[in-house]
């Protein structure tokens, strides 16, 4: 690895200054909408991505006018939770200054797009003044932490809860650049307080995914994660963490070194300090074992799977200086929201909103973004994400409930919610094209048609009762998680798609590849075929990703 | 043949014209003698002429004056009256006092003002301190009656010439947009007075309204063309409010310079038209004279008359001839023909034949021969505005150049802009060209690209949204990156709350300005005259006032000096 060339993010890392690089002089080119190539990189840490739209390429270019570049920028919100009035202001920024859809992220958080160059810094001061941020929510840093959403599913689920924000400050960049680059200029800065022995100057190799589980619900997808907690409860009580590292979906088509991994338990931890301080050198190991001479391969699981994962938890362990306790076992029994209102153990009530592709808009169907401003300027609620991209309304106390509940049922948002089969409701889909660099082929965009011409099948072969995982990606990446579903569509080039059955229903199995390449009609045709066998053959209670592993169908 | 003065004329005629007016001559003069009804006694009426002499001063913002200032002499010429013409910002100003027979032919603009050229001129004589006891002259104002103070500018040259003691040989005559026949009208006027001839010299060309000189010339042949529609896309983005399109014409044997304006004469909707013959039940195959000329009366309705917002007068006409009550007011032709309609179409073509031609609109060239060799670039935003009544219209010739078809064939000439020129190849240059004002400039970068010119090159362009209304933003990039576009700052209005414009990216670049500006730089505004280039004139003298630490006075006198220069110019319209 030594003699290989370090990539070209790292130098641009080492040499930014704390992650500011030329962002300002970027800012002020007047003529182009885009930044510098090596501020590309940075602006990535302070929780944006530069995009273009690509279906307007050929047609600017035809005008002489250069790509549409805009931002998309992502708010630091562990756990996913926000207060009304920060939804509120959320709502005015995405009116103000991007498309106006705001878009719930797998991550629980939330992301707005279109933003011009000159908009980015009076999003980012209007967020600051809501007291939100965007910092380290993109970038090779760890990224927004996610946690078991709803609170009425588990005792401890507070207790819980606490830990994504603790973890997420813990983890935070020592830099004041975000601050001084997008809210004050003149803003002065000791450079010994920006000293970061955790990110140090070249921060870790790759982008960093750390998520909570409460079990029996997988519903924050826990081992898709670079670490991946899963609370251990005895009798009503949190004992502490069973802790999984390594996983991740992102592959590329055409590269064998490339895979996606579920995460491996390898171990627990009882005490706050002991879980945070573990997560924390795992952190380490990776900054200091990672790949960064191949960003496709930089991964924590490639560091994993290069040291072993015994060899790794050594690593860890002589870090931390202790040896970490055999893992708890533990049960994880579905994967998914559970709709409409209910009621935690404390007497608060939620009710979880379904949101399509997780995108907060008014369209021809339904109001939602109207009906969830009028539910937050009740100011008796707050809001939280989930990483199936649906909205739990929080914290209702039992005598605003019917207030919240008029306004859900005059915009009809109860029906929306009821009405939409379960296909649909446990669906996910990336963002993909127009924006995505990434995207082979559309995702978000297509898969509530998809969905539409999947349901019939699953009506004609009695199967509609399923909780059918589906999740579809535009390239192999694994944004919506694609490869932990048990029917997978992966985008190969437009229109087609790599077909993946196989995956469990809770997230502990990856799905693999069936078949490859097929259009529409080939992929509604297998579809049939499969439905049509699980229907005829399944055992009582069997899933469709088990039966396609009992039926060996796929290995 | 021809007599010592007369020669003398000829010699002095063509010594004080360029290329382009020797052009215009020559293919005037095949109008003359086209028309020309041999006279027997030619020198009969040199010799009932009260004067050989007469001086012509015109102030001319969009060419009109100086188009009729130079027909008038020629006409003059053939009374057997020498005119002496002059730009008013040419005419020496210690000369007035000389003067015996003077002719001002003076267009107002906006708010009453003079013509950029021609302030100097005015302000000497409103300041006055002189008298002109020998002087018989008379005024022909030029302006705009949609605005309030019009020929505001004519009628105080009139006065003040009567306070100063000369005489008015024929009263003023004030002249709205249309201006032909109320300013042949008062030509043949003072040629009577000067002649004392009772009966008026027949027009000799046929001059089309607006911009006689480039259509004469067009029978040369040399600056009248006939090209094929190679491009034409709207530069605006979707989301825009605004359309602004780019075409490019190929014609051969083009000659002409970065600055000069392409003329063109639009047509009429083809759906308007049928309209307009089926309403009426004329016959659209029917041949009729018209000017002189004979055409269907399809095609004169398509490509020679105007059949939109029709004058007062013409209104007027149209009421007389059908026997209609109308009310006062401004109307299309259709609107006429469908309220009020003729009672046979014999009717109708009495009313064509008095309509007004459609005069050509001229636009400022975007393209560089050396850079689109074999090439006329056009920039022209689709003009929609609402009339007095509140309905929305949409400008003819924006309208009709923005449907123009790739392949196509397309009549245009040439307007030389003589004033508008790059300097030398190695000074800087200091361009401000907002909205379709970029048009000079990126036929001014793509020339200085061509050219490999060292001189510096400072580009201001401003327009609503950058991402949707950036005019050659792709073409800027490259020439910024190239080196050839050495600086250039953007304003967008309405990309955040306070409206940013080109003169406040002056302001902020002051500075750096004034010491382009100090080390000899040339200063170019073009696009819409009001608001912009006065805010732009405006920054400008803050800039300097400020960065030279001077008075206003002195800011004003350095901008004096630099027009005097030819270091400061404008484009405006």
């Amino acid at each position: 690895m030594a003699e290989k060339k370090l990539t070209a993010i790292e130098g641009i890392k080492v040499a930014s200054d704390g992650l500011r690089g030329t962002i300002k002089e970027s800012l002020l080119d007047e003529i182009t909408g885009a930044i510098r190539e090596d501020d590309k990189a940075l602006i990535k840490f302070h929780g944006m991505y530069e995009q273009d739209d690509r279906d307007r390429r050929e047609e600017r270019a035809a005008k002489k006018l250069d790509r549409l570049y805009s931002f998309m920028i992502r708010l630091r919100l562990p756990g996913g939770l926000i207060s009304a009035e920060k939804w509120i202001a959320c709502n005015n920024i995405a009116n103000e200054n991007s498309t106006g859809v705001i878009k719930i992220t797998t991550r629980e958080t939330i992301q707005l797009h279109g933003l011009y160059k000159s908009k980015i810094k009076p999003t980012i001061q209007a967020f600051n003044t809501a007291h939100l941020d965007s910092i380290a929510t993109c970038g090779d840093v760890n990224r927004n932490v996610t946690c078991a959403s709803n609170p009425a599913l588990s005792t401890v689920h507070e207790e819980v809860f606490a830990y994504a924000d603790k973890i997420s400050n813990l983890l935070m960049p020592k830099t004041k650049a975000y601050y001084q680059i997008w809210v004050d200029n003149e803003m002065l800065i000791d450079k010994k307080e920006e000293e970061d022995p955790l990110y140090q100057k070249h921060y870790l190799p790759r982008k960093f995914k750390i998520g909570i589980a409460i079990p029996p619900n997988n519903d924050s997808d826990v081992f898709i994660n670079d670490i991946g907690l899963v609370a251990i409860v005895e009798k009503d009580k949190l004992i502490g963490f069973n802790i999984a590292i390594g996983g991740g979906l992102s592959a590329t088509h055409g590269n064998a070194e490339t895979y996606a991994r579920l995460a491996t338990v390898i171990g627990f931890t009882d005490t706050e300090e002991k879980t945070l301080r573990t997560i924390y050198e795992i952190l380490t190991v990776q900054r200091d074992f990672g790949n960064r001479t191949d960003r496709k391969l930089a991964r924590l699981k490639y560091t994993v799977d290069k040291l072993g994962v015994d060899k790794f938890k050594e690593e860890v362990e002589a870090r931390i200086g202790f040896k970490l306790a055999p893992a708890k076992p533990f049960e994880f029994t579905e994967r998914k929201d559970i709709y409409g209102w209910k009621k935690s153990n404390k007497g608060l009530w939620y009710y979880t909103v379904f949101v399509e592709n997780g995108r907060v808009l008014d369209d021809e169907q339904v109001a939602l973004k109207t009906a969830l401003l009028e539910v937050a300027k009740l100011n008796k609620c707050n809001f939280m994400f989930t990483a199936t991209q649906n909205i739990i309304i929080s914290d209702v106390a039992d005598k605003n409930k019917a207030a919240i509940e008029e306004v859900l049922r005059k915009f009809k948002i109860i029906e929306h919610t009821e009405g939409a089969s379960l296909l649909r409701k446990n669906a996910i889909a990336c963002v993909a094209l127009p924006t995505c660099p990434l995207a082979l082929a559309e995702a978000q965009r297509y898969m509530p048609e998809m969905i539409s011409k999947m349901e019939p099948l699953l009506e004609k072969h009695k199967i509609a009762d399923q909780e059918l995982i589906v999740r579809m990606t535009g390239c192999p990446n694994g944004c919506g998680r694609s490869a932990a579903s048990e029917i997978g569509f992966i985008g190969t080039h437009p229109g087609r798609y790599n077909l993946h059955i196989g995956g469990d229903n809770e997230g502990l199995r990856l799905n693999t590849k069936y078949k490859e390449s097929l259009n529409e009609a080939e992929l509604l045709a297998e579809m049939d075929s499969l439905f049509g066998l699980y229907n005829k053959e399944r055992n009582k209670g069997e899933t469709f990703g088990d039966f396609t592993i009992r039926k060996q169908l796929v290995k | 043949m021809l007599s010592e003065p007369k020669l003398k004329v000829l010699q002095d005629l063509i010594a004080g014209s360029s290329k382009e007016e020797l052009l215009w001559i020559n293919g005037y003069f095949n109008g003359v003698v086209a028309n020309h009804q041999p006279s027997a006694n030619g020198t009969a009426q040199a010799s009932a002429v009260v004067t050989n002499k007469i001086t012509i001063v015109y102030g001319t913002e969009t060419g009109n004056s100086k188009a009729l200032a130079t027909q008038f002499a020629a006409k003059a010429k053939k009374s057997g009256i020498n005119a002496k013409v002059f730009g008013s910002d040419q005419y020496r100003l210690t000369d007035l006092v000389k003067e015996e027979y003077f002719l001002v032919l003076m267009s107002t603009h906006g708010d009453g003002e003079a013509p950029d050229a021609a302030k100097k001129f005015y302000d000497h004589i409103v300041a006055g301190g002189f008298t002109l006891e020998k002087m018989k002259y008379s005024v022909l104002a030029l302006g705009d009656t949609s605005y309030p103070l019009f020929c505001n500018v004519g009628e105080n040259i009139d006065i003040e010439f009567d306070k100063m003691g000369a005489k008015r040989l024929v009263p003023i005559q004030k002249c709205d947009v249309e201006y032909e026949a109320d300013a042949t009208q008062w030509f043949d006027k003072v040629i009577q007075s000067l002649t004392q001839k009772t009966a008026s010299a027949p027009t000799a060309a046929p001059v089309a309204n607006g911009h006689a000189a480039p259509v004469s010339a067009k029978k040369v042949g040399k600056l009248a063309f006939t090209g094929n529609v190679l491009t034409n896309i709207d530069l605006n983005d979707r989301g825009s409010n605004k359309e602004t399109y780019h075409i490019e014409i190929a014609a051969e044997g083009l000659e002409y310079q970065c600055g000069d304006s392409i003329g063109i004469v639009p047509e009429n909707d083809s759906q308007l038209v049928t309209d307009i013959i089926a309403k009426t039940n004329i016959d659209g195959n029917k041949s009729l004279e018209y000017k002189k000329e004979k055409f269907t009366i399809y095609e004169l309705l398509k490509r020679k008359i105007n059949l939109i917002y029709l004058t007062e007068r013409l209104v007027k006409q149209y009421a007389d001839v059908t026997g209609h009550e109308i009310p006062v007011g401004r109307y299309d032709l259709l609107e006429l023909v469908q309220k009020y309609p003729v009672k046979v179409p014999s009717q109708f073509e009495e009313i064509l034949v008095g309509l007004n031609a459609i005069s050509p609109r001229l636009y400022t060239l975007a393209s560089s021969p050396k850079a689109h060799e074999g090439e006329v670039h056009i920039i022209v935003a689709k003009d929609v505005y609402t009339d007095s009544n509140g309905q929305q219209r949409k400008g003819l010739c924006s309208n009709y150049l923005s449907g123009l078809k790739v392949n196509g064939k397309q009549n245009f000439f040439i307007q030389p802009n003589k004033r508008f020129r790059l300097p030398a190849d190695d000074k800087d240059i200091i361009m401000v060209g907002p909205g379709t004002g970029i048009a000079a400039f990126r036929s001014f970068l793509a020339e200085r690209d061509a050219t490999g010119a060292t001189g510096r090159s400072w580009l201001f362009f401003g327009e609503q949204h950058f991402a949707s209304d950036f005019l050659y933003q792709t073409e800027m990039q490259n020439w910024n990156e190239t080196g050839v576009l050495t600086k250039i700052n953007v304003a967008f209005s309405r990309d955040q709350k306070e409206k940013i414009y080109v003169q406040h990216r002056m302001l902020e670049h002051g500075e750096s300005l004034y010491e382009w500006i100090t080390g000899g730089a040339s200063f170019y505004i073009c696009g819409k005259k009001d608001p912009m280039s006065v805010d732009v004139e405006n920054a400008l003298l803050h800039i300097i006032e400020q960065y030279g630490k001077k008075t206003i006075e002195e800011a004003k006198k350095y901008l004096e000096q630099m027009k005097e220069e030819g270091r400061y110019e404008k484009d405006v319209y």
